[in-house]
């Protein structure tokens, strides 16, 4: 079979496929078109951020991810009440579009995953929870804080009956932080339950990714045992950890508790790895797209927070959420799934192609040419996501202070610093402070 | 009709549906209707609940108790009615419609909460300077409450796949500010069984 100029169909191909090689490589996945966003957080410049990303034009299939990310960059500017108004945009969509689509499975199943439409990652859903209670918490509206502790235990419920066995059912920091929650609210058994909730997942999350228990979490286990009366499992801790509740115990009536919450870094981005054959029997173009998570590393290794009146106090943070690896994780418990589709997609695509190529040539290469070309990766993610979270509990007399951050790398040197402005610390309520700090190697341009 | 205007008949039509499919409906409906979407806490419970609850108030014996005694009616005011569910529930619609169903009732007197009389106390002050004589309200002739209405809307929610009971429980404490004995304990419940769709199109 021939077309113009005499050349053999098979050599047009060829030529053709080389040329859609060249082609894929300059398309722009998600990841990539994230870029202008990222420089400017890579700046910590979260309101440049905020105006590339309002920008871009948003699909609807991805408007959970403009939500989410409008959500944190508002965060990181500290208007905490909008940045909760987009927290539940987000919400809405996970709730309206968690039914599987025929629709969406029939073009994810012909095209691309990227044709469904996005409602997050497991690990992304509970951030969403994790950070709108933290806004709350900021915003000193405890209530509500509590309102979302209770929605994050319905979503690890959820995940739970998705795959009870797997230990991503569950997560460290969403515990924890309900049992602070708790803790303050004194519901004593519901911050117990949640701290021991808490301490079972770090050790069966330590086994999967090696994040190590929080040292404050030991002392609030201890705590909480002696609140509730179960001295038994109280001196248990107490051998464990090695600590006494006598040490731990607040030592005056007069003092407050400042929860500072340090987001390092940003969560790794997916990538786009592809494997392309040409089939030699029928000369097609064979391609399988499948994504991977590359991470940000960031040279700040953790956070120190100086509180000073005519003293000063000072506290090092502790990894209490590890999202990266959460992520990565989470990504490779889902890549059999993700694989058995791509390859049923690329056996669909390539049978369509050979029964168009038998009617007629030239449909046949069309067809091939459209499958190879929407055959890519879904690296769609929550990029404005830090990588680790960080706390650090500081008991202190309750009274006015200056507060100042120092960011350390992985050698204790220090590499940034910043005043914070002054903070009100009363002994009725805790107070909620944070930073992000985004600052990485720049990833989305290549 | 020539089969061209069959066709151009038909064309319109399916244009007219799709036009029709586009555009954003509004359309009217009674304040009193019961309109479920979610399965959420919504208009139709906080004001079903209100009134039902401070109607089984006020039938109680400690209301004939104080208006035997003092011969007048109570007077009465909304404290916190703390949200301890799942949900991220308005309390001040839900407070408002407490109030509202108190004063119609007609049977006590309801003072204004704290953030109110702070208010008026602001204006009495500017009367003072400003006002009339004959117009001018004197202060410390506040009337006190004499209970105080305090509450809490709890969750508790059972799940299974994409279906989920979801149980609400309202509780509220009337408490005498004289000597703090609880008068009055009501409670609504209301359960309602959500299925949530596992296919769309």
């Amino acid at each position: 079979m021939f077309i113009r100029e005499g050349l053999p169909l098979l050599s047009v191909r060829t030529t053709i496929m080389a040329g859609i090689f060249s082609v894929l490589c300059g398309c722009a996945s998600y990841s990539q078109s994230f870029h202008t966003v990222e420089h400017s957080l890579l700046n910590n410049d979260p309101a440049s951020a905020l105006a590339a990303l309002e920008k871009q034009s948003h699909s609807d299939r991805d408007l959970f991810l403009y939500h989410s990310n409008k959500a944190m960059l508002l965060r990181m500017l500290g208007k905490f009440r909008q940045s909760n108004e987009e927290i539940e945009k987000a919400k809405a969509i996970i709730k309206k579009y968690s039914a599987i689509s025929v629709s969406e499975q029939t073009s994810s199943f012909i095209i691309n995953d990227a044709t469904r439409t996005y409602i997050g990652t497991p690990v992304e859903q509970v951030m969403l929870h994790i950070y709108a209670a933290l806004n709350y918490l900021e915003m000193g509206n405890l209530d509500d804080a509590r309102v979302e502790i209770l929605q994050v235990d319905i979503r690890l419920r959820t995940l739970m009956q998705d795959d009870p066995n797997s230990p991503l059912s569950t997560d460290p920091f969403a515990r924890y932080l309900s049992g602070i929650i708790y803790e303050e609210l004194g519901e004593w058994s519901d911050a117990m339950i949640a701290c021991r909730k808490a301490y079972e997942a770090y050790q069966t999350h330590a086994a999967l990714y090696g994040i190590a228990m929080p040292k404050q979490l030991e002392r609030a286990l201890i705590r909480m045992a002696d609140k509730v009366g179960l001295d038994n499992e109280r001196r248990e801790y107490e051998k464990k950890f090695g600590l006494r509740l006598a040490d731990i115990q607040a030592k005056n009536n007069n003092d407050a508790e400042l929860v500072f919450i340090f987001n390092n870094g940003l969560a790794p981005i997916k990538r786009e790895t592809s494997i392309q054959i040409i089939e030699p029997d029928s000369g097609q173009l064979i391609r399988i797209s499948l994504p991977y998570y590359q991470k940000r590393n960031t040279i700040v290794a953790g956070a120190r927070l100086q509180l000073k009146n005519d003293h000063e106090f000072v506290a090092k943070t502790e990894k209490v959420e590890d999202i990266s690896s959460l992520e990565v994780e989470t990504l490779n418990s889902q890549m059999a799934a993700i694989t058995a589709r791509a390859l049923a997609r690329a056996v669909a695509k390539h049978k369509m192609a050979k029964e168009a190529g038998q009617q007629n040539g030239l449909a046949g290469l069309i067809v091939n040419i459209a499958g190879v070309l929407t055959e890519r990766a879904d690296t769609r993610s929550w990029l404005t996501l830090p990588a680790e979270i960080q706390i650090a509990r500081l008991r202190v007399p309750a009274a006015n202070y200056s507060a100042r951050i120092e960011l350390l790398d992985h050698s204790n040197n220090i590499i940034f610093q910043r005043s914070l402005g002054k903070v009100v610390l009363s002994r009725d309520r805790k107070y909620y402070l944070s930073f992000h700090w985004a600052s990485t190697s720049e990833t989305t341009r290549h | 009709m020539s089969s061209r205007k069959l066709k151009l008949a038909i064309l319109a039509v399916f244009i007219g549906l799709l036009v029709s499919a586009c555009g954003t409906q509004v359309k009217r409906v009674d304040v009193d209707k019961t309109i479920d979407l979610s399965g959420a806490w919504n208009d139709t419970d906080s004001r079903m609940v209100s009134e039902e609850m401070i109607k089984d108030m006020l039938e109680r014996p400690w209301y004939r108790n104080y208006t035997r005694k003092h011969n007048s009616p109570p007077a009465v005011i909304v404290g916190e009615i703390r949200n301890l569910s799942h949900e991220h529930i308005n309390v001040k619609t839900f407070i408002s419609d407490i109030e509202r169903a108190m004063i119609n009732s007609g049977q006590v007197n309801f003072v204004a909460s704290s953030n109110e009389r702070r208010e008026i106390r602001e204006e009495r002050k500017d009367q003072d300077i400003n006002a009339s004589e004959a117009t001018r309200k004197a202060m410390g002739r506040e009337m006190g409450a004499d209970f105080m209405l305090k509450g809490s809307i709890n969750t508790i929610i059972d799940m299974e796949g994409k279906t989920q009971l979801r149980y609400y429980q309202v509780d509220l404490t009337l408490i005498s500010l004289a000597d703090n004995r609880k008068v009055w304990l009501g409670q609504k419940k209301i359960k309602k069984l959500i299925k949530n769709s596992n296919l769309r199109y």
